[in-house]
C-alpha cells in the first residue's frame, strides 16, 4: 500500500495542473483601465480597484452574522445585540482586521442611540453599529523565557484609532482568580489540579496556592510533547477572550484569521483529532447555556488570502507588531501544517480555497455529548473507550476506580490527547519514574475548575452517567448573570 | 554612475527585515551582468553572465546582507513560499518573476506573509 | 535493575512500540497487534460464521501479514470463516511477477486456495502496456481503478461474500488529509469506513484501518514472514506522495497523529447540502459493474485506450471529448459483463474455472475470461 514520498516543491506530475499566475493580460479586471499592481489567485488587480475589492469581501462575510437571526444576503438593518470584541495579536490578520473595522464601522460614526432593536429599525449609516468595541491582546511571553513583552506595542497601534477600548491581557490569567473574579466567576473554594501522568487524568484537591505564572509554567512543563504546547497557548487564549467577550457584554467577536491561516488551522485541527469541531474553527457560538446571550465568533477575512492581507497592510503602512513566531510554534501540529500548506499552495494555488470549501460541507456525525470543559467545544463521549479499543495500553481494564474523580470523561479527544499523547522525542519513561509525586500534580485553568465541580455535583444529585448535560445549565460559576 | 553598473533600493517588510540586521531599506549598486549560475563570490571572469536580474539579487542578498536563518528567506533556488516579491510597487508575478531583469533605479520590495497571525 | 515490559512487567522489552510509545516484549506486542485487529473486527461486526473472505493478496508487508492474522484469529477466536487468497497480476514485470511468487509460497504456508486475475485477461492491457501508451504521468488512476474492480470481479468468481484488505491506518490516514486537500467529498464521506457496501458490490473492509504501518513491519519481522518489499517500479501519485510525506512529519512530531486524523475522518460526514451535489450511482451500460456516469470508470479509461486517446477517461473533460469525438467504433475490446453471485459455486476450486460472466451482455466480450 505504501507510496514513495516526494518532495512537494520538485514533483511537477500529479493529477492537479499547474497554471500561469494569472490569467491572459496584466490589465487590472475590474476597472479594465490601469495596469495591474498585484495577482490574487489569477485575477489581476490595479491598486485602486484592490482596496474596494478587499473591503467588499470583509463586508460580505461579516455583515450576514451581524444579526442574531440571519435575514438574507441582502440585509438593511444591522442591529447586533451587544457590543465587539476583537481579538488582537499584533499578526498580520489582526492587524488588517483592526484597520478594516475602524475604517467600516467606527470612523466618524456618531456614538450609537441606545435604543433596543425593536424600535432601532433603520441602522442610521452614520450611527457605530456597535455601542462600543473592546480590542484584546493575550501576551504570551510568559510561557517563553526570552520572549519580550509586546503590550505596549500593541497598546501603542490600538490606541492610535480612535474608538478602541484596549483591553491587555497575559495567558497566566488563565490561572489568576482576580482574573477570573474580573469575568465575573465565582472564586473558587480550592482549584482543582489533575494528574497529567496517567490517561485518565485523576482530578485531586489542590494542595497549595501558586502564583498565576508558575501555575502556567507547571501547566506547560507537564505536557507530554512539545506539540501541546502551542495548542496549549491557542486554547487559554481562546478561552480568556472568550470570557473577556462575555464580561464586555459583547455579542461578537473577530479573528483576524484569513483564508490561509483558516485552512491550516482546519487541517490542524483534523490532524489533532479535532474533526468534530470544524464548523467551530469558522464560525461558533459559544457560552448561550441557561438563557444567556451567546458570544458569536466571526472571522470576516475568511475569504481573503494572506497575499491580500499582506498586500493592504503594505499599502495602508499598517505596522505589523506581532511579527514573532512562538519558539516552539514550528515544532507544533500547527507549525508544521502551515509550512506543508504553504509549501503546497506555490504549485497547487487553489489549495487553500479547496480546503476551506471541503470543510463547509462537512458537518459532526453525531450530536455533541456535551461541551469540553477545557476547550468549551460541543464533544462526543466515550474517548476514552475508544482510544483504549484502538490501541491497548495495559493488559488489564482501565485501573481508574470510579471513586476517583477524573477529568478524562469531560474532555474532547482533541484537549485529551493534547494532555496525554506523547513525543517520540520525549522518552517514554514509566509512569512513576518521571518527576517526583508533586511534579505530577497540574493545576488547572480556572474555567475548568468551575465546570468539572459543577458537573460533579449534578452527576452526584442525577447519578447521571452521561458526559455531560446540557440541559439545565446551571451558570458555570458565575456569581450572577452579565 | 558606470554605465555596467545599477543602482537600486531594496526593501523588507512584514518581519523579513528582521534577518536583514533589522535593516528595513537597503540601497545596492550591483553589476549590470552577473554570473549566470547565480553564485555571487568573486569568481573568474571567463564564466558565463547574464543580466542582473531578481534570481541573482535574492542570492546575492542571502550571500551578503542575510544575517540568520537562511532557510527562512530562500528555499528550493527562490525565495520561500510566503513570501512577496514586489517590483516598483508591482507584484513580481506580473513582472516574470525571478527572470525580471533590474533596471537602474528600480525599488525592489520583500515582504513575509509568514509572521505571527 | 533491568527495564521490564510496560505491558506484562515480568519479560525483557524488546521493542518500542510506535503507536503508544511502550517498550513492551515480543509476546505482548503480538498479543496486542492481533488483539487490536480482532476488536475492530468485533466492533464494527465484519463478519459472520459461515462466510467466505478473499483476502486481496498482493505478495507486500500489508497482505501478507493480513493473511497471516486472519488465518491465526479465524483459529484463536473460531469465526467460523472460509478464506482464500485473491491476487490481482497487474502486468508489471520485474514487479508484480515476482510479488506473486510470494503469494504462491504464502498460499502454501497457510494452506489457502489461492486465485491469480490478470489485467491483461480481464482488460487485454497489461500495466506495462497501459504505461507504454499514456505514460507514467496517469497510470496510477488506471491501475487503481483497474484493479478495485477486478477484485470484485475475482470475488464474484470465487463466490466470496467479503473482501479484506491490507489497508492500513496510514493509508486510511493518508486518504482523509488527501481528500480534504483535494476536496474530494465523495471519497471522503467513506475513506475512514471499515467497511463499504454498495448495493450491488461485493463487502469489502480494512482490519487493518488502525494498525500503523510501522507495526505491520516489525510484526512481519519478528513473525519472520516473508513478502515482497520492492516499490512499484512506476511513479505514485504525486500528490498523496505530498500527504504521505505530511504525514510522517506529523507522525514524528507526534505519534498519535494518525489515528487522531483518522478519528478526525470517523466524527464527520458529509452534510445534507452536499450530499445532494454527489453524483447518483448508475450501473455501467456496457459492464454492469457500478458507475456514476453511462459508463463506468473502467470502461471509460478502457475505451480511451482502445482508441487511442490513453488520457481522456482520467477526468470528466476528457470523458466529454471521448464522447465528442465520434460514437464507440465496432469491436472495440470491452470489459465482460459483471454480475453478483452469477453462479453460486459449490467450492473454491470449481468456482476459479467458472467464468463468472452472465448472459446479459450486450457486447461480446473479446477477451476470455479463463482460470489464473
Amino acid at each position: 500500500m505504501s507510496t514513495s514520498c516526494g518532495n512537494p516543491t520538485v514533483e511537477k506530475d500529479a493529477l492537479m495542473p499547474r497554471r500561469r499566475k494569472f490569467d491572459r493580460t496584466k490589465t487590472c479586471i475590474k476597472c479594465k483601465d490601469n495596469q495591474g499592481n498585484v495577482t490574487i489567485r489569477h485575477a489581476v488587480y490595479c491598486k485602486e480597484c484592490f482596496f474596494p475589492m478587499l473591503n467588499q469581501k470583509f463586508k460580505r462575510s461579516l455583515e450576514p452574522t451581524i444579526n442574531p437571526i440571519p435575514d438574507g444576503p441582502r440585509k438593511k438593518n444591522l442591529y447586533p445585540p451587544g457590543n465587539l470584541l476583537i481579538a488582537f495579536s499584533g499578526g498580520l490578520g489582526s492587524t488588517v482586521l483592526l484597520d478594516l473595522v475602524h475604517k467600516g464601522y467606527v470612523a466618524s460614526r456618531k456614538p450609537r442611540e441606545d435604543a433596543d432593536a425593536a424600535v432601532r429599525k433603520k441602522d442610521p449609516k452614520n450611527e457605530m453599529v456597535w455601542k462600543e468595541v473592546h480590542v484584546c491582546y493575550v501576551e504570551v511571553c510568559g510561557a517563553f523565557p526570552a520572549m519580550r513583552d509586546r503590550t505596549e506595542d500593541v497598546r501603542r497601534v490600538v490606541e492610535s484609532y480612535d474608538g478602541f477600548k484596549f483591553v491587555p491581557l497575559r495567558v497566566e490569567d488563565s490561572f489568576d482568580t482576580k482574573w477570573w473574579e474580573s469575568v465575573g466567576g465565582k472564586p473558587d473554594k480550592g482549584e482543582l489540579r489533575v494528574d497529567i501522568t496517567n490517561e485518565d487524568l485523576i482530578l485531586l484537591p489542590s494542595s497549595n496556592a501558586t502564583s498565576p505564572l508558575s501555575a502556567l509554567h507547571t501547566y506547560l512543563s507537564s505536557l507530554p510533547a512539545p506539540t501541546a504546547i502551542p495548542t496549549t497557548l491557542q486554547t487559554l487564549t481562546r478561552l480568556l477572550l472568550l470570557h473577556t467577550a462575555r464580561a464586555t457584554s459583547s455579542s461578537h467577536f473577530l479573528f483576524g484569521t484569513c483564508l490561509t491561516s483558516l485552512s491550516v488551522s482546519l487541517v490542524s485541527l483534523v490532524a489533532q483529532g479535532g474533526g468534530f469541531n470544524i464548523k467551530e474553527e469558522v464560525q461558533e457560538d459559544w457560552g448561550g447555556e441557561g438563557g444567556r446571550q451567546a458570544v458569536r465568533i466571526v472571522r470576516p477575512l475568511k475569504d481573503i488570502v494572506m497575499k491580500e492581507c499582506a498586500m493592504y497592510a503594505w499599502w495602508r503602512g499598517l505596522e505589523v507588531v506581532g511579527q514573532e513566531v512562538w519558539p516552539d510554534a514550528r515544532q507544533g501540529i500547527g507549525g508544521i501544517t502551515k509550512d506543508f500548506i504553504v509549501g503546497l499552495e506555490k504549485d497547487y494555488p487553489s489549495t487553500v480555497s479547496t480546503i476551506t470549501r471541503t470543510c463547509a460541507k462537512l458537518a459532526p456525525k453525531e450530536t455533541p455529548a456535551g461541551i469540553c470543559t477545557l476547550c468549551n467545544r460541543p464533544a462526543q463521549g466515550h474517548v476514552q473507550d475508544w482510544k483504549t479499543r484502538i490501541s491497548i495500553r495495559s493488559l488489564s481494564p482501565s485501573l481508574a476506580s470510579p471513586q476517583q474523580p477524573s477529568l478524562a470523561p469531560y474532555l474532547c479527544y482533541m484537549c485529551h490527547t493534547t494532555l496525554t499523547s506523547k513525543s517520540s522525542k520525549k522518552p517514554s519513561s514509566g509512569s512513576s519514574s518521571a518527576g517526583g509525586e508533586e511534579g505530577n500534580e497540574v493545576p488547572l485553568p480556572l474555567w475548568v475548575g468551575a465546570r468539572v465541580r459543577r458537573m460533579e455535583r449534578e452527576e452526584m444529585r442525577d447519578k447521571v452517567k452521561e458526559f455531560l448535560l446540557d440541559k439545565e445549565e446551571e451558570e458555570e460559576g458565575y456569581a450572577e448573570p452579565i | 554612475m558606470s554605465e555596467d553598473q545599477i543602482l537600486l533600493k531594496v526593501e523588507f517588510g512584514g518581519g523579513l527585515e528582521l534577518l536583514f540586521s533589522n535593516e528595513k531599506k537597503h540601497a545596492l549598486t550591483l553589476p549590470a551582468r552577473v554570473p549566470a549560475d547565480n553564485s555571487t563570490s568573486p569568481a573568474p571572469s571567463e564564466k558565463e553572465t547574464k543580466p542582473l536580474d531578481i534570481a541573482y539579487l535574492i542570492h546575492w542578498l542571502r550571500d551578503h546582507r542575510l544575517k540568520e536563518r537562511a532557510e527562512l528567506f530562500m528555499e528550493n533556488d527562490t525565495v520561500r513560499p510566503g513570501i512577496l516579491v514586489l517590483i516598483n510597487d508591482t507584484d513580481w508575478e506580473l513582472e516574470g518573476e525571478g527572470g525580471y531583469e533590474i533596471k537602474d533605479r528600480d525599488e525592489i520590495v520583500f515582504i513575509s506573509t509568514l509572521h505571527g497571525g | 535493575m533491568p527495564r521490564l515490559c510496560a505491558l506484562c512487567s515480568t519479560q525483557r522489552p524488546i521493542l518500542k512500540r510506535p503507536k503508544t510509545g511502550q517498550q513492551i516484549c515480543k509476546d505482548c506486542f503480538f498479543y496486542v497487534f492481533e488483539t487490536e485487529v480482532h476488536n475492530t473486527i468485533l466492533e464494527a461486526k465484519l463478519f459472520q460464521p459461515g462466510d467466505r473472505v478473499a483476502i486481496g493478496a498482493s505478495g507486500g508487508k500489508d497482505s501478507t501479514v493480513l493473511a497471516h492474522v486472519m488465518k491465526t484469529l479465524n483459529d484463536r477466536y473460531d469465526y467460523g470463516l472460509e478464506l482464500f487468497l485473491l491476487s490481482i497480476d497487474e502486468g508489471i514485470t520485474g514487479y508484480r511477477d515476482d510479488s506473486l511468487e510470494t503469494v504462491k509460497q504464502n498460499q502454501k504456508e497457510y494452506n489457502l486456495p489461492l486465485k491469480i486475475l490478470s489485467y491483461n485477461e480481464f482488460y487485454g492491457w497489461t500495466m506495462d502496456s497501459i504505461v507504454e501508451e499514456v505514460g507514467r504521468r496517469n497510470n496510477c488512476t488506471f491501475c487503481g481503478v483497474f484493479r478495485r474492480q477486478a477484485l470484485d470481479r475475482g470475488a464474484a468468481m470465487l463466490g466470496v461474500d467479503h473482501i479484506v484488505t491490507g489497508h492500513n491506518a496510514d493509508d486510511v490516514a493518508e486518504t482523509v488529509l488527501m481528500n480534504i486537500m483535494r476536496g474530494d467529498i465523495a471519497r471522503l464521506g467513506r475513506c475512514t469506513a471499515i467497511c463499504t457496501q454498495g448495493e450491488d458490490t461485493i463487502k469489502r473492509s480494512k482490519p487493518f484501518k488502525y494498525t500503523y504501518e510501522k507495526e505491520i513491519v516489525m510484526y512481519a519481522y519478528f513473525k519472520r514472514l516473508t513478502y515482497f518489499s520492492t516499490e512499484c517500479i512506476y511513479s505514485p501519485d504525486a500528490y498523496r506522495g505530498h500527504a504521505r510525506s505530511f504525514l510522517k512529519m506529523l507522525e514524528a512530531a507526534r505519534p498519535s497523529a494518525i489515528i487522531d486524523i483518522i478519528y478526525s475522518g470517523e466524527a464527520c460526514e458529509v452534510g445534507e447540502e452536499a450530499t445532494k451535489e454527489l453524483k447518483e450511482r448508475k450501473t455501467c451500460k456496457r459492464c454492469g459493474y457500478i458507475a456514476s456516469n453511462d459508463l463506468c470508470k473502467a470502461c471509460t479509461l478502457l475505451e480511451g485506450l482502445e482508441r487511442g486517446m490513453g488520457n481522456a477517461g482520467i477526468t470528466d473533460r476528457g470523458r466529454k471529448q471521448l464522447e465528442a469525438s465520434g460514437p464507440t467504433p465496432d469491436g472495440l475490446r470491452t470489459i465482460p459483463f459483471f454480475q453478483m453471485n452469477a453462479s453460486t459455486p459449490t467450492d473454491a476450486t470449481s468456482s476459479v474455472t467458472t467464468s463468472g460472466q452472465g448472459s446479459g451482455a450486450r457486447i461480446s466480450p473479446v477477451v476470455d475470461v479463463s482460470a489464473g
